[in-house]
């Protein structure tokens, strides 16, 4: 579904990533891992149309979209989390969510300067949908609570809430579980498994990782020298030395 | 209760002219242009963006009117609609260009653009130069030419209701939400991974903004039957966002009230030109230090008082558990 070929990227003289390929399929969980600088983000952000790659493509569902800017893919529905928890601060948890729906509205401009009662009806199904991603995530008693007043913890499964509000095809997430406590971890992990669309996740924590990912890509100094699943990647002799003979599942967040 | 409340207004601007001298209708026709002005402004300053050069909008609407009407004889009613147009216009062109810029530097690519503008109606005789444009004429109804301040008010009431209620309708379209996710660069990004066109939208919602500064400024031009590049300058652009800012950016009712009580009363208290700057800037300052939601924001704050605390519902952490 998601095919990564031949990806290179360069920034000035430095090379973040050299002819990366892969395949995300249907419905597959897959974690980028690999140590500080090995290129996860810059792969990441070029899945999600952030920037375009210098050499390589992106292909999804065999569509070429290297090209595409990231709200292009967002109708195409590929959605993304940023590391950095981005919310619509001043709004409220519902309103965050009401904005993830924006490619299920039609566009009806003058239907809704008038108001009539078939765009009314519209915006109340989308209420109920954004409602439904709330709960489905346990978070609907916040919905009227102001995003940037909630505890860091929410605050995340909220970006999620977003992004699963499209309805995607496949999402990314970037470091999900940064920040969060060992019990919001597993609550995390709970609810990316239960979901059946494709995921890819740039994760430090690499219990999660192992735990719930049907495949792992480990990136190095920008190329990508191991896939496969947990069990075999954790005894992957390349692996082990990239991370500088550190037992894999002891590697920590930075 | 505010739908009749709104009726109450509306009847007694409608009914005004019977009560009111030419004297205040004349300050009722200023309040309710600028109160397009400042509400068209709105549009842009609620998804993030500072103008430095809505005159400049206003200009291109009013000197549009004037032009048509004295130079090519075109009737003052089509020219309202191409001084709309024209705004838009230039709107698009520029904003499809500088709306990728944020703060100061957008702000200063409109202020540019404002000077141009005046400075090129300034250069050229064919746009009546440094003198301006004399003698624009009032528009015509029913055969009878709309001189005295009561008919004339009746245009500018029917042009600004119809301008505030597409503004307000607006901004509670899906449209208008979409444009409170673009206040910020992060948050556009954000909008921006989840299907929203940025650019688009924000275009759109300039243009709209220059539009109705255009119409109103075509509206404008016929009333002071006169036009100069030293009408709608500068200090025209900054008053209107004094204006937003002090009524309040979190509603829509803020910038209008901003709007009457500094147009309206503030040039009754303080008629002279002096002492009006000094009046704002001392309000700005007091309004943006002790009162950042702006004027509209007091009942809320009085209101909300001690629960304003409780931001998180207290059955929250018991829901989340279940």
């Amino acid at each position: 579904m998601l095919e990564i070929v031949g990806v290179t990227k360069q920034f000035g003289g430095l090379t973040a990533l050299q002819d990366v390929t892969f395949t995300v399929e249907r419905g597959e969980l897959v974690a980028l891992v690999g140590p500080n600088g090995a290129g996860k983000s810059t792969l990441f952000n070029i899945i999600a149309g952030a920037f375009p790659p210098t050499r390589g493509r992106i292909v999804f569902e065999g569509r070429d979209v290297t090209s595409f800017s990231s709200h292009d893919l967002a109708r195409l529905g590929v959605a993304r989390t940023f590391q950095q928890t981005t919310l619509f601060g001043e709004q409220t948890a519902l309103e965050n969510v009401l904005h993830g729906r924006h490619r299920h509205v039609r566009a009806r401009l003058l239907a809704g300067l008038l108001a009539t009662p078939s765009y009314r009806e519209e915006q109340r199904e989308v209420e109920r949908r954004a409602l439904g991603v709330l709960e489905l995530l346990g978070i609907a008693a916040y919905r009227d609570a102001i995003a940037a007043d909630l505890p860091l913890g929410i605050q995340k499964l909220l970006t999620v809430a977003i992004a699963l509000a499209t309805e995607p095809v496949l999402l990314l997430l970037d470091e999900p579980a940064a920040g969060l406590s060992g019990e919001e971890i597993d609550e995390l992990a709970a609810l990316i498994r239960s979901l059946e669309t494709a995921v890819v996740l740039v994760e430090h924590h690499m219990d999660l990782v192992m735990e719930i990912c049907d495949d792992v890509a480990v990136l190095d100094f920008g190329r990508l020298i191991a896939h496969g699943p947990p069990a075999a990647i954790r005894g992957d002799p390349a692996v082990i030395d990239a991370y500088l003979g550190e037992a894999v599942d002891h590697v920590e967040a930075d | 209760m505010k739908r009749g409340l709104l009726g109450l207004v509306i009847a007694a601007l409608a009914l005004l002219p019977s009560f009111g001298e030419p004297y205040v209708l004349h300050v009722a026709i200023v309040v309710l242009i600028h109160v397009v002005y400042a509400q068209a402004l709105y549009v842009i300053m609620r998804m993030g963006y500072l103008s430095f050069g809505h005159a400049g909008y206003i200009a291109l609407g009013g000197y549009t009117s004037a032009l048509l009407a004295t130079k090519l004889g075109v009737s003052p009613w089509i020219g309202f609609l191409a001084g709309g147009a024209v705004a838009s216009l230039f709107a698009w062109a520029l904003g499809t260009v500088t709306l990728k810029l944020r703060g100061i530097y957008f702000s200063l690519s409109v202020f540019a653009f404002a000077e141009v503008v005046n400075a090129v109606f300034r250069a050229f005789e064919a746009f009546g130069g440094p003198a301006g444009i004399a003698a624009v004429p009032r528009p015509v109804l029913f055969g009878t030419r709309l001189q005295t301040h009561a008919q004339f008010y009746y245009v500018v009431l029917a042009v600004a209701l119809v301008a505030l209620f597409f503004l307000y309708r607006l901004q509670w379209t899906r449209f208008g939400f979409t444009l409170l996710a673009l206040r910020t660069r992060e948050t556009e990004a954000l909008a921006e991974s989840i299907g929203i066109n940025a650019a688009r939208h924000k275009t759109l919602a300039f243009v709209v903004s220059c539009c109705f500064c255009g119409l109103m400024g075509a509206v404008h031009v016929p009333y002071l039957r006169f036009v100069s590049p030293f009408v709608f300058t500068f200090f025209l652009s900054t008053d209107l966002m004094v204006y937003v800012m002090v009524g309040g950016l979190g509603s829509y009712w803020g910038p209008m009230l901003g709007t009457v009580l500094l147009t309206g009363l503030g040039e009754q208290l303080f008629a002279a030109g002096y002492y009006k700057s000094l009046v704002y800037a001392v309000v700005l300052l007091v309004v943006i230090l002790a009162l950042p939601g702006g004027l509209i924001s007091l009942p809320r704050i009085f209101r909300r008082g001690a629960t304003r605390e409780r931001v998180v519902p207290a059955d929250a952490t018991a829901a989340r558990e279940r």
